[in-house]
């Protein structure tokens, strides 16, 4: 799937790019004869978009330095304020106390899912939004409750510095419990991992982030996929941003540009979110 | 002899002399004043825990963030329970295998066990940590029930990391009291065995429980293997299988949130926790260098050690081999296959990646390259430091300086990485709200940092060479007529060097091989080939640990094992010069005059 995907994606860029013609603003283009460098931190949804970007960016021109680096919304929050970054990623909107502490600018690029995941060999493929917060709870401690076979459910959930625990703990858990006994991981690709190697975890990842090596049941019938959190009939959903101190100035506002412009839209699209321009 | 000397030089001193001696002080004063610098950084900002009245909330059992709950407890709980149950298990293992090779074991294993055991030392913690995940935790879920990842998984990983610790310093404690002995033993009729049960172990005390204390420090202090296996629940683990989270990983895990509230301040807490912890440690040594001779041990001693002592010292000679050799073996068996150019240069041409600078995004060259930067950048910063600081304590110092700078030089050693890069983080936000506002972490930050953490090895190896060089040197120095530094720069320094220079290679291997570090100060996972000083960089160990949560691919995770190759044949060359150099002195302690 993914591979396929990859293979799509110049093919894509190639036709968009015939379609759209040279010097249209938000493409690679805007950053001839240009020189710099971009740090950027924090959303760890956001890092393969990013990654694609940067790659492309620097090849075309090797005088401009990106810098990727992940650790959650909550580091791209305090990055991007303390001046640490250039543009600090989060997987959630700015809080009002955040915006107005570090004077930020967000740019949303892409819309998202968070969806509950499984190891691709459990059984269990529908959940009750009711189940999904027994289980993070605690309440529900063994697949056969649900449908699975007899054996302990390993919980697996995100640090607090993550947009993506932040916007599942709200929208699916409605702020419910999350019990201490699970296990942290740092990052999306991170909990992806875990769970592609734990026949019987549960967790929870950007939707972005599925693909065959881990699964995502169904919530109240309603499959966790793109299209429907776009139709809205996927419920747990949240925007990606880009976000800067200040209004973002040079080859950092044409990243910026880049990212939302049609190039980035493809970049987007291809590694699984819904580009929002 | 030294009254000599001292002579010597004070009729010689002039004024270059005293510039050297000012210099030498100046360099030894830096350990000292990093030691406080840290120290002040962590009471400054867990001030406002105090301040504000949150200290009660830091000390607590529960960590929820989102509701104000910020307690540490469990962490500092996890990092004890984790640290002592490592060391339950590699110290008896530890001493099995010292005395398997010093007589309780066939005389024809020893060399290749010691060498084994040295071999365990230049093995980077991140290397464990990625081999474990896919061979120790996928066995324990399997065999046991839970996830894996727990305190169990991190245990045993950590016990394999702190064991070379207990068994080089029980070894070189029982070298040491062994050739008083034999004669007595002969003359005894006692077996080589039943020497070393009744001599050579009783007169031992002081360096097993030495061994006991510095490998507590090296488990608590570790951060990758409880980060990568323990599961990191803020929880107070109830059975092995549970999952916990270490004092350590904790900083790691969380440097991340906002860093004016008081889950950033509490960080510091778990800081001071651990550095009070170091602090015990080195008092504890200190103590059992200045204590008394141990006295005799009870009777019940003998009886026990003859019936448990032998079967411990095969299992161990039999286990600790295996554990080892599976790891390895794993490694070279998912790593091996990935070797080739694209493990370094990914789809970009070789020669245009060595030759023409093309970026290269999908090997791991960068990192390489980012790794030797910041190797030769610690090195050239903690060299000079370390080397003249070891000159001022062997030569120059008074026993009061001495004695103060040894001290901080050893509890530099005893402070966990973690803490050089959450000190390094906090300095440069108090630079960027102080004296400059476009101060920012990278490459030169994480050099800084690392030469802190290597300094004290620098320091001690120095130290330890001009020491250890035959009292006649002097003399000769003293006939000639020769200044203190005209001896010290002329005769005792060509002489230390295959010792200093060990000490060199030693410490560019510990910095080539921490992760901890530069994770907090400038690492980042995309950076393409270092640029400037200011940038930000990839690191080998780095990338491991990276790739080994984040792989997407197959691909992907056989190169974190072909960048776990490299980075192991890298700090394992290093080491075996290191060893290849040290044909120097051997340990002959200049007897107290």
């Amino acid at each position: 799937m993914r591979s396929v995907r990859k293979l799509l994606l110049p093919v894509l860029t190639f036709s968009l790019l015939l379609a759209a013609g040279p010097a249209q603003a938000g493409d690679l283009d805007a950053f001839t004869g240009k020189s710099g460098k971009i740090d950027i931190a924090g959303g760890t949804a956001h890092i393969p978009v990013m990654k694609e970007a940067a790659k492309r960016i620097m090849q075309k021109n090797p005088s401009i330095r990106i810098t990727v680096a992940g650790g959650g919304s909550g580091v791209g929050v305090q990055k991007v304020g303390e001046g640490l970054v250039d543009i600090g990623n989060t997987g959630r909107a700015l809080t009002d106390a955040e915006t107005a502490k570090y004077g930020l600018k967000s740019y949303a690029f892409a819309i998202d899912g968070v969806a509950a995941v499984v190891h691709p060999h459990n059984p269990v493929a529908n959940l009750s939004h009711q189940q999904v917060q027994d289980i993070f709870a605690g309440k529900i401690t063994n697949w056969k409750v649900l449908g699975g076979r007899d054996a302990a459910i390993h919980l697996y959930t995100r640090d607090e510095a993550s947009g993506t625990r932040e916007v599942f703990w709200e929208i699916m858990l409605k702020k419910g419990k999350i019990a201490d006994n699970a296990n942290v991981v740092a990052s999306n690709g991170a909990m992806k991992s875990a769970l592609a190697g734990d026949a019987d975890g549960i967790g929870y990842v950007s939707i972005g982030h599925i693909d065959k090596s881990i699964k995502a049941p169904t919530l109240d019938g309603v499959a966790p996929t793109q299209e429907h959190a776009k139709s809205g009939k996927y419920p747990v959903i949240r925007k990606l941003y880009m976000n800067t101190k200040g209004a973002p100035q040079g080859i950092v506002s044409s990243f910026i540009s880049y990212i939302q412009g049609p190039e980035g839209a493809a970049i987007t699209a291809s590694d699984g979110y819904i580009p929002t321009h | 002899m030294r009254q000599a000397r001292q002579d010597l030089t004070s009729k010689n001193a002039g004024r270059g002399e005293n510039i050297v001696t000012a210099l030498l002080f100046g360099a030894a004063g830096v350990s000292v004043l990093c030691v406080a610098a840290i120290l002040g950084f962590l009471a400054y900002f867990c001030l406002p825990l105090v301040t504000e009245g949150q200290l009660g909330a830091v000390l607590s059992w529960h960590w929820r963030p989102m509701q104000g709950q910020f307690g540490i407890l469990p962490m500092a709980v996890g990092s004890l329970l984790l640290g002592g149950a490592a060391m339950l298990l590699a110290y008896p293992l530890g001493l099995g295998l010292c005395l398997f090779v010093h007589g309780l074991g066939p005389a024809k294993a020893a060399r290749p066990l010691m060498a084994l055991v040295r071999l365990m030392t230049s093995v980077p913690t991140v290397v464990y940590g990625l081999v474990s995940v896919f061979l120790l935790v996928p066995l324990i879920r399997s065999g046991f029930s839970g996830s894996g990842f727990s305190w169990l998984a991190a245990l045993l990983v950590l016990a394999l990391l702190v064991l070379p610790t207990i068994v080089l310093v029980i070894d070189s404690q029982l070298r040491l009291v062994a050739p008083g002995l034999r004669l007595t033993a002969a003359a005894l009729g006692l077996t080589r065995a039943q020497e070393l049960l009744h001599l050579a172990l009783p007169l031992s005390a002081r360096g097993l429980k030495a061994a006991a204390v510095l490998g507590f420090g090296r488990a608590v202090g570790d951060t990758l293997i409880p980060l990568m296996l323990s599961g990191n629940a803020a929880q107070v683990p109830h059975g092995l299988l549970d999952s916990l989270r270490a004092l350590t990983a904790h900083i790691a895990l969380v440097v991340a949130t906002d860093s004016q509230s008081a889950a950033y301040n509490s960080l510091f807490a778990c800081g001071v926790i651990l550095f009070a912890g170091t602090l015990f440690v080195n008092l504890g040594l200190r103590g059992l260098r200045e204590g008394k001779e141990p006295g005799a041990l009870p009777d019940s001693w003998g009886v026990l050690a003859a019936a448990l002592l032998p079967s411990l010292a095969w299992t161990a000679a039999i286990a600790v081999p295996a554990a080892f050799v599976c790891q390895m073996a794993s490694l070279l068996w998912r790593g091996l296959p990935s070797f080739g150019p694209a493990l370094f240069f990914g789809d970009t041409p070789p020669l245009d990646a060595l030759f023409h600078a093309a970026p290269v995004f999908e090997g791991i060259w960068p990192a390489c390259l980012g790794s030797i930067c910041l190797v030769l950048l610690s090195a050239g910063i903690a060299v000079p430091f370390g080397v003249a600081s070891g000159m001022y304590l062997a030569e120059y110092a008074g026993a009061r300086a001495k004695a103060v700078i040894g001290f901080c030089v050893d509890l530099l050693a005893g402070i966990p990485s973690i803490l050089m890069g959450l000190f390094g983080f906090a300095l440069i936000l108090l630079l960027r709200r102080t004296l400059a506002p476009g101060a920012n972490t990278c490459l030169l930050l994480s050099g800084l940092c690392l030469a802190l953490l290597v300094l004290p090895y620098l320091i001690s190896a120095t130290r330890a060479c001009l020491e250890g060089l035959p009292p006649e040197l002097r003399l000769t120095g003293a006939s000639l007529g020769l200044t203190r530094w005209q001896l010290t720069s002329r005769i005792l320094l060509p002489a230390a060097r295959p010792g200093i220079l060990s000490g060199v290679i030693l410490a560019v291997g510990r910095a080539a091989e921490d992760t901890a570090v530069i994770l907090l100060t400038g690492v980042v996972a995309n950076a393409g080939a270092p640029g400037l000083l200011t940038d930000k960089f990839e690191a080998l160990p780095f990338s491991i640990y990276y790739l080994a949560a984040e792989y997407q691919t197959p691909q992907e995770l056989a190169q974190a094992f072909g960048a776990a190759l490299v980075l192991l044949c890298l700090t394992t060359a290093l080491f075996a010069g290191a060893r290849g150099l040290w044909t120097g002195p051997k340990h002959n302690k200049r007897s107290a005059s």
